[in-house]
């Protein structure tokens, strides 16, 4: 045994020690791509005290200790990591200052961990009382009978009429109700007035089309100098169901296989949109680098002050004010187009707060949801960190805080044509960055193959995703 | 040895020549080698203690314009504070290598030294599970933690670690107490000493270099390990080291990644690794090289 | 000695810790994973029985079938530099002077970096904006463009991954040559350079038939190692561009986790581990019939 063994258990051995000194640290954020970040499930609102310093090499905010109460009464709450962590401190403070008897530990989870994480919580019956959940994977968990139904406990609140109807659609499950708004994201189409007028295009008339978008990219990318006319995600696929996605639906196009049986990618549009962007890519008017896009730096191209027009999203405000300290600029905001003039539509993304069964703390759980919604909260609290808010009504819309932001008042425009896809495979078949979506969209804007076929392909993809 | 042998053939001479001639390239090869090697690891560590402004500049330094610890300050509170994480990690490589000697040392020394029926079956029983991917496994070992209340905790996951570490553990062990002259254990067997004594009085002194072996991977591993922490922490009070890093680099995003905190991160996950290997070189190498070309 | 009949139980009792260990948390979690594999599963729904679903599906899964052949391909690309890169620097650092003992021993030092934080690092290194690499090659003037390393051509992101993955683990195959080298005795040696054979003479003559079981030996390590390839893959392209270099194990990883699929996830793990073993019968083979 000793000569007979000793070769093959050595061997065991030493495949044990490659994977020893190994094993080491994904980062869930490949360079590549697993970041889910900006678009349809990321982009969440930026921190609101960007220095542009910091913009380039931002600084993770310190510890919102009030957040985090160590009270031993405290509900536990998870909520994912990314650019939303600003607004929900601010909220989850705001409630542990009004309620010092029930306050709550606010703790973050990767975003592209999020969906595996609350499974795995959910298998090992170790679920907080409440959570910050990205309203698009709310579907995949309320069919899996995981999530309170607050129906009855909330019929009574006046507030829930006017809440934003995107957040309410993925927060219903068989006319029975999951959740409530944490916050709003709602993509739109950003340009920059300054390059506008040097392109000698009129800086207040943003294209109503996407072949007007086209020749005015055309334009502006001739200007030369690292300047150019538009901005597609290479490998980012939420940045892209958050701003193509609309391009898209505006050119009556379907995106999502709803469920199994469903028909993924219905419509011209979507070949129509493929082929734009395509030539747009091919025409130079995209950065050379937006192919490496993973998310990592989609929110600070507009702000560079060197892309004529960008789809984005209503973070990407605040942000652009703080980047262009030191190379103002004038901006505007549409809504994104499609290929007839004048049809828009927009994707309203950002989280649900809901209760995940097990939960200790339903009904204290419950007031934090309510406490949400007030007229209060929402114009001292969202508004106040020009936020969208979650509720529609004009009421809370027409506040002191917006005035003096009139940009905002454009974007929320895009929530009267937004739309949020609904489907329990929402990850995989959208989000993922190896997923049918952003492949698809890739070889589109970086191969000649046959369009035709690449959209079968991702439909075929799709439809197999969507009966698993 | 060397590969010149000490007594010198006529061969030798010309040997000699034709050494001496190229000793210089030879040295210079060396060195240029160390230089390539050692590069990476010198430029994260040179880019962690740049300004958060020099270290996300495009283009970019080789060598920082002025020295600061922000980036390390940005680690040191990021989430529940660098300290938090240091200890998570410590503690779980440290319980890794309690399990993992407290399971080899008895199981090396019955293998060694008793007369086991089957014995041979039962060591390819403890080593073969390693060609399966430890990663395919984590599933159902989520599953079974989950039943038994070990998701989240630090004792979980040295479990896991001590199971993806216990097969080349087990294996160094047991060639050490085979090494071990059994004339040492005669004298105390006619003296009427128990195997338990003669485990701890005899055996255990004349296998210490295993045992800092055996320690030394173990902890190499748990620092290192991702995946399994990964799949079995979901709270991020019980984040390790390697899972904080990589969602300090995630975290960010929105912004563009924080290069200057993720190579202070980088840097103080290697030198652990890095100054426990330059110290203990020697167990580190005979570790390996054990048994492989005997 | 410990002859004694009492003597097996008391052995039994010392083996019993380990063996409780591994049966408890390696082979048990193995047979539920075969279980699980004819299962659907996904963690937040019951699991259900579906039988060879799993299987059939994953024959006609193109996306595992192209993972698995570039994973193959990896293998077959990196293997022979780890080899043949591996034993030249044995060659070059086992004689036992100090500038060589040095070489070996910083050469030996990424191995002792986990793989995650070494790709991290090599993604920085990469990266077109912040990476040094790009400002080197430009510096030197031989680019004027900066190169997309990662993510943006298979075969170039292949390479760049192969490069760092060279750089972190030449040193383990190295080391052990070193050892191998070290072990050949004197006599032979001293036998060759009687009959005046040259360095390299030496080398193919002696030193490699010599340390063939060694050389075998991590061909078998390097060959696993690349087929089970993941934290390199899953930090550094991600499968980028279009899925080309998404592997095996990256595979079976995404179906298991982000898409909680983890009945699929364990029937590609039991494909997967089925074709390693495959591998490893064929390497032990092969140095059972060079040692007959």
């Amino acid at each position: 045994m000793r000569t007979d063994l000793k070769l093959p258990a050595l061997a065991i051995v030493a495949v044990l020690m490659v994977g020893a000194c190994s094993s080491g640290t994904p980062s869930s954020s490949p360079g590549g791509a697993a970041s889910v970040a900006p678009g349809g499930s990321a982009p969440a609102s930026a921190p609101a005290s960007v220095a542009p310093s910091e913009a380039a090499a931002p600084t993770p905010e310190p510890a919102e200790a009030c957040a985090q109460s160590q009270d031993p009464n405290a509900m536990q709450m998870w909520e994912r990591s990314g650019g939303n962590k600003g607004m929900v401190d601010i909220l989850v403070c705001a409630w542990n200052a009004a309620n010092a008897a029930k306050p709550i530990n606010l703790s973050y989870i990767v975003h592209t961990e999020m969906v595996a994480k609350i499974a795995q919580g959910v298998a090992s019956g170790d679920v907080p009382d409440l959570m910050g959940m990205d309203l698009i994977y709310a579907p995949q968990f309320e069919n899996a009978d995981q999530l309170v139904d607050i129906t009855d406990q909330t019929k009574d609140w006046p507030e829930l009429a006017d809440v934003s109807p995107g957040h309410k659609t993925v927060a219903t499950f068989n006319d029975r109700l999951f959740g409530v708004p944490l916050y709003a994201d709602v993509s739109a189409l950003f340009y920059n007035k300054d390059l506008f007028t040097q392109a000698g295009l009129d800086p207040d008339k943003p294209p109503t089309s996407l072949a007007e978008l086209r020749t005015y990219a055309d334009a502006i990318t001739k200007l030369g100098d690292d300047i150019k006319g538009y901005y597609l995600p290479g490998n980012c696929a939420g940045c892209n169901i958050f701003t193509v996605g609309p391009l898209m639906w505006a050119s009556g196009a379907t995106i999502e296989a709803e469920k199994c049986g469903s028909e993924p990618l219905v419509g011209d549009g979507v070949k129509q949109v493929a082929q734009w962007a395509r030539e747009m890519v091919a025409a130079g008017n995209v950065p050379e680098g937006a192919r490496a896009e993973t998310g990592a730096t989609f929110a600070e191209q507009f702000g560079s002050g060197k892309l004529g027009m960008m789809g984005t999203g209503n973070f990407n405000i605040v942000l652009a004010r703080d980047q262009m300290k030191d190379h103002p600029f004038e901006f505007g905001i549409s809504l994104l187009p499609g290929v007839e003039a004048g049809k828009y539509a927009s994707f309203i993304g950002g989280d649900l707060v809901v209760i995940p069964k097990g939960s200790k703390r339903i009904d204290d759980a419950l007031a934090f949801m309510h406490y949400l919604l007030t007229d209060e909260s929402q114009v001292e609290l969202y508004a106040k960190a020009l936020n969208l808010t979650t509720r529609t009504d004009p009421k809370l819309t027409d506040n002191q805080y917006y005035a003096a932001e009139p940009l905002i008042a454009d974007v929320a425009k895009a929530l009267a044509v937004g739309r949020t896809p609904y489907t329990l495979t929402f990850f995989e078949q959208i989000n993922s960055p190896q997923g049918p979506w952003l492949q698809m969209l890739q070889k589109a804007y970086y191969t000649d193959e046959d369009l035709d076929a690449v959209i079968n392909k991702a439909k075929d993809d799709m439809k197999a995703i969507s009966c698993t | 040895m060397t590969a010149i042998p000490m007594r010198a053939p006529l061969s030798r001479v010309w040997w000699r020549v034709w050494a001496g001639r190229n000793r210089y390239l030879f040295g210079a090869v060396c060195l240029f080698i160390v230089a390539l090697m050692l590069a990476p690891i010198a430029l994260s560590m040179m880019a962690s203690v740049k300004s958060t402004a020099e270290a996300a500049a495009v283009p970019p330094t080789y060598i920082p314009g002025s020295l600061s610890l922000d980036s390390y300050e940005r680690l040191w509170t990021y989430q529940a504070g660098l300290p938090a994480y240091l200890f998570n990690s410590t503690a779980t490589a440290f319980m890794t290598i309690a399990f993992a000697l407290a399971l080899t040392i008895p199981a090396g020394y019955a293998l060694a030294r008793f007369p086991i029926p089957g014995k041979e079956l039962l060591f390819v029983y403890l080593l073969f599970a390693l060609i399966i991917p430890y990663q395919a496994l984590l599933t159902p070992i989520f599953l079974m933690f989950a039943q038994l209340k070990l998701t989240n905790t630090l004792v979980g996951l040295a479990i896991v670690h001590t199971a993806i570490q216990l097969p080349f553990s087990l294996y160094i062990m047991r060639n050490s107490f085979e090494a071990v002259p059994r004339e040492l254990e005669e004298a105390a067997v006619t003296d009427g000493a128990n195997s338990l004594q003669i485990l701890i009085r005899i055996c255990i002194p004349s296998v210490v270099p295993a045992i800092v072996t055996v320690a030394l991977f173990a902890f190499v591993t748990s620092w290192n390990e991702f995946l399994g922490a990964l799949v079995l922490m979901s709270k991020e009070s019980t984040f390790t080291l390697p899972l904080i890093l990589a969602s300090a680099r995630d975290e960010t995003s929105l912004g563009g990644t924080d290069w200057g905190m993720l190579q202070a991160g980088i840097t103080i996950s290697m030198i652990p690794c890095i100054g426990i290997y330059l110290l203990l070189q020697k167990y580190y190498v005979s570790g390996l090289t054990s048994g492989a070309v005997k | 000695m410990y002859a004694r009949p009492r003597s097996k139980l008391i052995g039994l009792l010392y083996l019993t810790p380990a063996l409780v260990f591994v049966t408890a948390f390696t082979a048990y979690p193995f047979v539920q994973m075969v279980w699980l594999s004819f299962n659907n599963w996904t963690l937040i729904t019951p699991p259900r029985f579906i039988g060879i679903n799993n299987f059939t599906r994953a024959l006609g899964d193109d996306q595992f079938w192209v993972s698995l052949g570039y994973t193959l391909e990896y293998t077959l690309l990196i293997t022979p530099i780890l080899m043949i890169g591996g034993y030249a620097l044995a060659l070059l650092v086992s004689p036992n002077t100090p500038l060589r003992r040095f070489t070996r021993a910083v050469i030996f030092i990424p191995v002792v970096i986990g793989l995650g934080v070494s790709s991290l690092l090599w993604v920085w290194l990469f990266d077109p904006r912040v990476g040094l690499i790009n400002q080197a090659l430009s510096d030197l003037g031989v680019i004027d463009e900066p190169i997309q390393w990662l993510g943006t051509d298979a075969w170039v992101s292949t390479w760049s991954i192969i490069l760092s993955v060279v750089w972190k683990v030449l040193g383990f195959g190295m080391i052990l040559f070193v050892a191998a080298i070290h072990a050949i005795p004197h006599e032979i040696n001293e036998a060759t350079m009687v009959d005046g054979a040259s360095f390299w003479q030496r080398t193919r003559r002696v030193t490699i038939p010599l340390t063939s079981p060694t050389i075998l030996l991590v061909t078998l390590i390097s060959v696993i190692g690349s087929l089970l390839a993941f934290d390199q893959f899953y930090i550094m392209t991600a499968g980028q561009p279009f899925n080309q270099t998404a592997t095996a194990v990256f595979y079976v990883y995404l179906n298991s986790f982000p898409y909680l699929k983890l009945g699929y996830g364990a029937a590609l793990s039991l494909i997967l581990a089925l074709i390693i073993l495959v591998f490893t019968i064929v390497q032990m083979s092969l140095t059972r019939r060079r040692r007959a």
